[in-house]
């Protein structure tokens, strides 16, 4: 027990005081201060005493007593005593400044204490602890420089000045100077090494220069010496929370609360123990603790975290406005996003929630400068840009993010979310990544990210991956019976438990057989699950799954697997039996088996369930002019439109389709209806057009007014731009666009293109079983007058579709119209004329099979027309066997020719030889001779010399072997001559039966030509027709030569014509009614579906 | 089972190749194929090499179908002209020419004994039967069209015949229209029995099992893509084959009937394995429609395997072990 002993004045007594029992009132000590005129040690050493038990308000009774003017006055030679009082008083002061947060009362203190260390200068201002108070208060005020300054002072007269070094210390570390500051520790340490704080000061210099370990060993050293010290406890248990590991976590919470419990005002603590509340969910502690926290401290970064957990507490209650505002508030305290970064974060979250989309950009961009390579941030403004509809800056940071963390699945799912409208690889791809990271974490991949990837699967045409996607997402269920009984993979069957091999044998029986009459009603079938229920197997089918399901069933459609397309489709309607989709698929497949019946039934189920689903009104419309149900069709098509507000562009395209159909309907052309009809489906298409320039069927349509307008050029550029753009994407199929270009091609004359676009289309879209574009090449070839090409192009069409009698005709035609032809060439082979004549063979025989068929009514042909080819036919065949037997004899005759030549050169080849031999003969005769002759001149003169009397008789006879070889010469040219001559003559008499043969073909060709002609109904030549040719007038049997020959028409008009269905005879026995494409819906609708089945699902 | 690919015979015709039958061996030849094509010819080829043996010709405008008598000495082949030529294999000698306007013909079937020849009439909605020892018209076995329906109407022409066989004890014939029914008679009645719906597309091919105890398993390939399999007699769909991307064109049953082999105008030939009622194997050694696929008869070496042919718009014919 401690005692102070107050000297009783002027006698040796003494007051004993036990310092542990100071009375609470201290008036009753100072009365007995002042009465005994005690030493002002003392007063100091109660006046502690007081302030060590807590007792301040007695602590500063006394001081301030004991610095009161009398005592200055009755002490005033005790001058360090007096300082003493005085620095206490300021250091008092100091400290309540130091922790007063309310800034009025903070500077009242302040001045106070500073009155009072001036007070103690004036006394002495050489006092060293003057200066270290001065320099703590200045120190407490913030004010660092003078705090260096008024330490320096005493350091200067005493380096080894504890406190001092401590203040200097002090200075050094809010300079940031920790190394210097760190020194200072170590001297103060040394030199009174139990002096309080300096472990604190090494502990945190340690701390700051981040050597962590050292600092760690220094407030554990720390809280050795004083269990109780706060600081040292919240600095232990901020570490240990640092090490992230929940020991670590465990120990650093329990130090908190030990901090806590010595001392609840510790902000530090306090912010700490609110944020292990907050993780806790105990908001209500959380708000306490924060609340208490701000209320004790005024240092900016400590308000700006008790704000941020205020902030984050309000924010996952979801009040995001009051979350808002301390968030503000938590950033407005320390300013300084390098130091605190989380509230930014946390403000542009709120901000995001709050829809203030641009303030949210700047805070988390402001995150972003500080850690560029924060991927929650990077996906949050990703998120913002998406927002705002900057997709390239989003899909920059969605990038970025995935690249920073390539294990973050959620990155990939945004930025494959984003990619999904743009690029639909890179899209798979990111999804692809999530689904792998997913599964790489042993995570769950969710369904809808594996029905993503399927669908972009789907889309890009890998329907096999989409197909297992789909599966993996569906998992378990009854479905997985249903590809077990289908058996849909090559080798599944080994692979089957009996258990799953018994279901599978249940649904197949559930199944089938099914009575063949009502098997066409297979698609309507919901039978099938009630049977399956009534044997045990439970149909079930969550409703999260059914738009996976419904992908699935498209996957399976697309590889045409309808059966399990349909029993899918079915199943979902069984359960949820107002998922028009479904029905609609169903009457979809139903319509390309050409069920129309079922089709229409199914279209009116999606249509019971909503009387205005557009998608099956436009179905219900194209259904129904397949039925050439004109004018429903178009009232049809009106409601869909209407029933969309007139937004729906199919709905619009259809229209304009139907517009076109009906002016090129009429068969009695009505010129004017037929332009209004053009006028309003150039307008419907334009107006899709003006919306949506990328539609690709209304440009398509505009194009087909164009062409039928006569407008090939503009057309052909329309075509051709929709046609680039169709083949680009892959699931677009447009083959109306091909055929129309082949049309364009055709009409402006360019055959070979036409033919060759025509095959194309018929190859890339119809498996080569279109028998209508068949017919378009064949029409082609025919006015390329490509007669075998043609012949070939329509048998190959009449094998496609039997039945249609038409082509049977049109061959006929062909073939009459090459026999024509031929015949009327003027250089044409035997072999030619032969083949004619049995072409005509074939043509009168397909005549007649029409002719004769034509009484039992299979087709709708004119009995009368066709007997008039026939008939001409016949004709014909009895004209081209003439041709035949003339051709025939030409040849006999052109063979007898040649056989002719031959011997006459064989004669002049054995003429020339004998001539030679007979000239080799009369060289050696006049060799002989002339040496005859220079054997008679010899003898001659041996002669003349013997008889020199007469020698007139020797001359002649020596002349007459010359005059014989003069004679010989012109011989031999005569004969030659003559030879010649008969050649001649042989030569012209051919010429002349050529020319007689000439003149009769002549004489056909004009028969024809007149046929022709009056096929033409211009019989003005010549009016010896006959039967024939009369019946073929009456039938009207005029052709296309009549546009190639009259020449009336002008070039355009004749194309325009070509194009636009002329009523000419050919054009109709060919039967090309470009009939307007129909099929387009066909694929646009499968389109619409899809993609809205797709689009369903996002 | 399996189906290895032997050997394709690039150009085999002139131009598309359309139909394809075997021809049974005999005691002096292995089994033949006879093919007909749009070049107008009918070929004989034997699969051993492949080696072309014979080019028949005498056809206008496309042969479209070509049918073996079981003898394996006499064959028929039709054309678009309707004419049906009765030769001799061996020789090429014209036995006979058959005609019956103004019904055009298409499938032509032998029936298993050899007695009747069965055409599918086209147009005229009826299977005409030819007694091949005289080659004489026994009988038309009309398909019945559905009443009400004005003759002059259009769908006239939807019972269009196309295509016929027989079932393998000879009592019965199904004849395939375009509208997609089939039609099932009694051929020693010459009497219509009932249709068989489940198709609304053309019916280009048509088969009965010939597995033992399945005689009343009927196969039908269908422009809608579909193959259903039928109980002729049962009246009822037993199941339906769905995968092909584009018409079948032709159906043909292994001599073992496990499995079903049809072809498309997707340019594949499936081989169906009946008890998974799914294709095992897809082959795509053509590159253009296939028109017909047709099981030869067992090998002599292997009674186990047999050979099948496959026929196709490219010209082209492939030969295929079945094992």
């Amino acid at each position: 027990m401690a005692y102070v002993y107050i000297p009783v004045q002027n006698s040796e007594e003494e007051v004993r005081v036990a310092l542990d029992q100071l009375p609470r009132d201290a008036t009753d000590i100072l009365d007995i201060l002042k009465a005994e005129q005690a030493p002002l040690d003392l007063w100091l050493i109660i006046a502690r005493e007081y302030f060590k038990q807590g007792k301040i308000e007695q602590f500063r009774q006394i001081l301030e007593e004991g610095s009161s003017p009398e005592i200055d006055e009755y002490y005033a030679d005790v001058r360090y005593e007096r300082i003493a009082i005085l620095n206490a008083l300021g250091a008092y002061y100091s400290y309540l400044g130091k922790i007063e947060t309310k800034q009025r009362e903070k500077e009242d203190y302040f001045i106070q204490a500073t009155k009072y260390y001036n007070k103690a200068s004036r006394i002495d201002m050489h006092e060293p602890s003057t200066w270290i108070g001065k320099g703590q208060l200045l120190l407490a005020k913030g004010d660092v420089e003078q705090a260096f300054n008024a330490f320096k002072i005493v350091l200067d007269g005493d380096r080894d000045n504890v406190p001092a070094l401590l203040g200097q210390a002090c200075v050094h570390f809010n300079r940031g100077r920790y190394s210097e500051s760190l020194e200072l520790y170590k001297r103060a340490l040394q030199v009174y090494p139990w002096a309080p704080g300096v472990r604190l000061g090494i502990a945190l210099c340690n701390y700051k220069l981040g050597r962590f370990e050292k600092a760690k060993q220094a407030f554990r050293r720390v809280l050795q010496l004083d269990p109780d010290s706060v600081e040292a406890l919240v600095a232990l248990g901020v570490s240990d929370l640092q090490t992230n590991e929940a020991a670590g976590i465990r120990s650093g919470m329990e130090k908190m609360q030990q901090a806590f419990e010595i001392y609840p005002y510790c902000a530090m603590s306090l912010n700490y123990l609110a944020n292990h509340f907050f993780f806790t969910g105990q908001h209500f502690l959380v708000e306490q603790l924060t609340e208490t926290a701000l209320a004790v401290t005024l240092h900016g970064p400590t308000k700006a975290h008790s704000y941020y957990n205020l902030a984050r507490s309000y924010h996952s209650k979801g009040d995001y406005e009051k979350a808002g505002m301390y968030y503000m508030a938590s950033v407005k305290e320390c300013n300084n996003a390098h130091e605190f970064v989380l509230p930014y974060y946390g403000l542009g979250q709120v901000q995001v929630k709050l829809g203030d989309l641009r303030s949210a950009l700047t805070n988390f961009e402001k995150v972003l400068e500080v850690q560029p390579e924060n991927c929650e941030t990077l996906k949050a403004l990703g998120h913002i840009y998406v927002q705002l509809e900057q997709n390239d800056k989003a899909q920059e940071l969605f990038r970025k993010a995935t690249k920073i963390d390539p294990r973050d699945p959620q990155a990939f799912l945004d930025l494959g979310d984003l990619l999904i409208t743009t690029d639909i690889s890179a899209a798979l791809d990111a999804f692809k990544t999530a689904r792998n990271l997913l599964k790489k974490g042993n995570e769950e991949v969710p369904l809808e990210l594996l029905n993503d990837i399927g669908i972009l699967h789907f889309e890009r045409g890998e329907f096999e991956l989409a197909g297992e996607t789909f599966k993996e997402a569906l998992g378990e269920g009854i479905w997985r019976y249903f590809f077990d009984a289908e058996g849909d993979s090559p080798g599944h069957e080994e692979q089957l438990s009996p258990s799953r091999r018994v279901r599978a044998n249940l649904i197949n029986s559930a199944q089938y057989p099914v009575d063949a009459s009502s098997s066409i009603r297979q698609y309507k079938d919901l039978q099938i699950f009630h049977r399956l229920e009534e044997q045990g197997l439970s149909v079930e089918l969550p409703w999260y799954k059914v738009s996976t399901l419904f992908n699935l069933a498209r996957v399976f459609e697309q590889m045409h697997d309808t059966e399990s397309a349909s029993v899918l489709y079915r199943l979902i309607l069984f359960k949820y039996p107002d998922y028009t989709d479904a029905y609609l698929r169903l009457a979809a497949i139903a319509k390309s088996r050409y069920n129309v019946q079922i089709s229409l039934e199914l279209i009116g189920d999606a249509l019971k369930v909503d009387e205005k689903c557009p998608d099956a009104l436009l179905m219900l419309g194209d259904l129904e002019l397949k039925n050439d149900d004109w004018v429903k069709a178009k009232e049809t098509f009106r409601t869909a439109k209407d029933s969309t507000d007139a937004k729906d562009s199919y709905a619009a395209v259809c229209l304009g389709n139907w517009n076109y159909f009906a002016a090129n309907r009429n068969e009695k052309r009505a010129p004017k209806l037929e332009a209004t009809h053009y006028e309003k489906a150039k307008e419907l298409y334009t107006k899709v057009l003006l919306e949506q320039s990328a539609n690709l069927y209304a440009a398509n349509g505009a194009g087909m007014v164009f062409a039928e307008r006569g407008q090939f050029d503009i057309a052909k550029d329309l075509f051709t731009q929709v046609q680039e753009a169709a083949s680009g994407s892959f699931n677009v199929q447009m083959p109306d666009v091909w055929i129309n270009l082949a049309h364009v091609h055709f009409a402006q004359g360019n055959y070979a293109l036409a033919v060759k676009m025509y095959q194309n289309c018929l190859r890339k879209f119809f498996y080569n079983t279109d028998s209508q574009v068949l017919l378009y090449l064949a029409r082609t070839h025919y006015e390329a007058e490509q007669w075998q090409d043609c012949k070939k192009t329509l048998l190959r069409a009449i094998h496609l579709a039997p039945s249609n009698y038409t082509l049977r005709f049109d061959v006929g035609v062909a073939l009459q119209k090459f026999s024509a032809s031929t015949l009327q060439k003027t250089k044409r082979t035997v072999d030619e004329v032969r083949a004619t004549v049995a072409e005509l063979k074939n043509a009168v025989r397909l005549f007649s099979l029409l002719s004769t068929a034509s009484n039992l009514h299979f087709h709708g042909f004119d009995e009368k027309k066709i007997e008039t080819h026939v008939a001409y036919c016949k004709h014909l065949l009895e004209a081209a066997n003439v041709h035949c037997e003339l051709a025939e004899r030409e040849e006999m005759q052109n063979i007898q020719r040649l056989e002719f030549m031959r011997q006459m050169e064989l004669a002049d080849e054995s003429r020339r030889k004998a001539e030679e031999q007979r000239k080799v003969l009369m060289e050696k005769r006049k060799q002989e001779d002339e040496l005859k002759q220079v054997m008679q001149q010899e003898k001659h003169l041996e002669r003349i010399k013997e008889q020199w009397k007469s020698s007139s008789s020797a001359s002649k006879r020596r002349d007459k072997p010359q005059t014989e070889d003069e004679e010989g010469g012109p011989g031999e040219k005569r004969k030659r001559r003559g030879g010649k001559r008969r050649k001649k003559d042989k030569k012209s008499r051919y010429e002349s039966e050529e020319a007689e043969a000439e003149v009769e073909d002549q004489e056909e060709e004009m028969e024809y030509d007149d046929t022709n002609m009056s096929y033409r109904e211009t019989n003005d030549i010549q009016d010896k027709e006959d039967i024939p040719q009369d019946l073929l007038a009456a039938a009207g049997l005029e052709d296309s030569d009549a546009e190639d020959n009259a020449a009336a028409p002008s070039n355009m008009n004749r194309r325009r014509r070509a194009w636009s269905e002329s009523d000419e005879e050919d054009e109709e026995q060919l039967q090309l009614q470009r009939q307007p494409e129909l099929d387009d819906m066909e694929v646009s609708d499968g389109e619409a579906n899809g993609g809205g089945a797709a689009e369903d699902e996002q | 089972m399996k189906l290895a690919p032997l050997s394709t015979l690039q150009n085999a015709h002139d131009d598309s190749v359309w139909t394809a039958a075997w021809v049974p061996p005999t005691e002096d030849t292995e089994a033949l194929l006879l093919t007909g094509s749009l070049d107008e010819t009918v070929r004989l080829w034997n699969p051993e090499g492949p080696e072309k043996l014979q080019t028949n010709t005498g056809h206008c405008l496309g042969v479209v179908s070509v049918a073996a008598h079981p003898s394996g000495r006499i064959a028929a082949s039709a054309s678009i002209d309707s004419f049906i030529r009765v030769f001799d294999v061996a020789t090429n000698n014209t036995i006979a020419t058959l005609e019956s306007p103004p019904s055009e013909v298409w499938q032509l079937k032998f029936n298993p004994q050899g007695t009747t020849l069965a055409a599918a009439g086209g147009g005229s909605a009826s299977v005409k039967l030819w007694d091949t020892a005289e080659w004489k018209l026994i009988a038309t076995l009309e398909v019945p069209r559905p009443e009400g329906l004005k003759p002059a109407e259009k769908s006239g022409s939807k019972k269009f015949a196309l295509s016929v066989t027989w079932s393998p004890d000879g009592k019965h014939i199904a004849c395939g229209s375009m509208d997609g029914t089939i039609s099932i008679f009694d051929v020693a009645r010459a009497k219509f029995l009932h249709h068989l719906e489940g198709h609304c597309m053309p019916v280009r091919s048509l088969v009965f099992s010939s597995a033992p105890f399945d005689s009343r398993v009927l196969f039908s390939a269908s422009d809608d893509g579909h193959v259903h399999v039928y109980d002729a007699v049962g009246k009822t769909l037993i199941s339906s084959l769905s995968g092909h991307s584009s018409w079948v064109l032709s159906v043909d049953v292994s001599p073992d009937g496990a499995a079903i082999a049809t072809s498309s105008s997707d340019k594949t030939v499936r081989l169906w394995d009946l008890k998974m009622r799914a294709a095992t194997q897809i082959l795509t050694s053509h590159t253009d429609q296939v028109w017909a696929v047709a099981f030869g008869p067992p090998l002599r070496t292997d009674v186990r395997s047999c050979l099948l042919a496959s026929v196709s718009d490219d010209k082209s014919i492939s030969f295929y072990k079945y094992s």
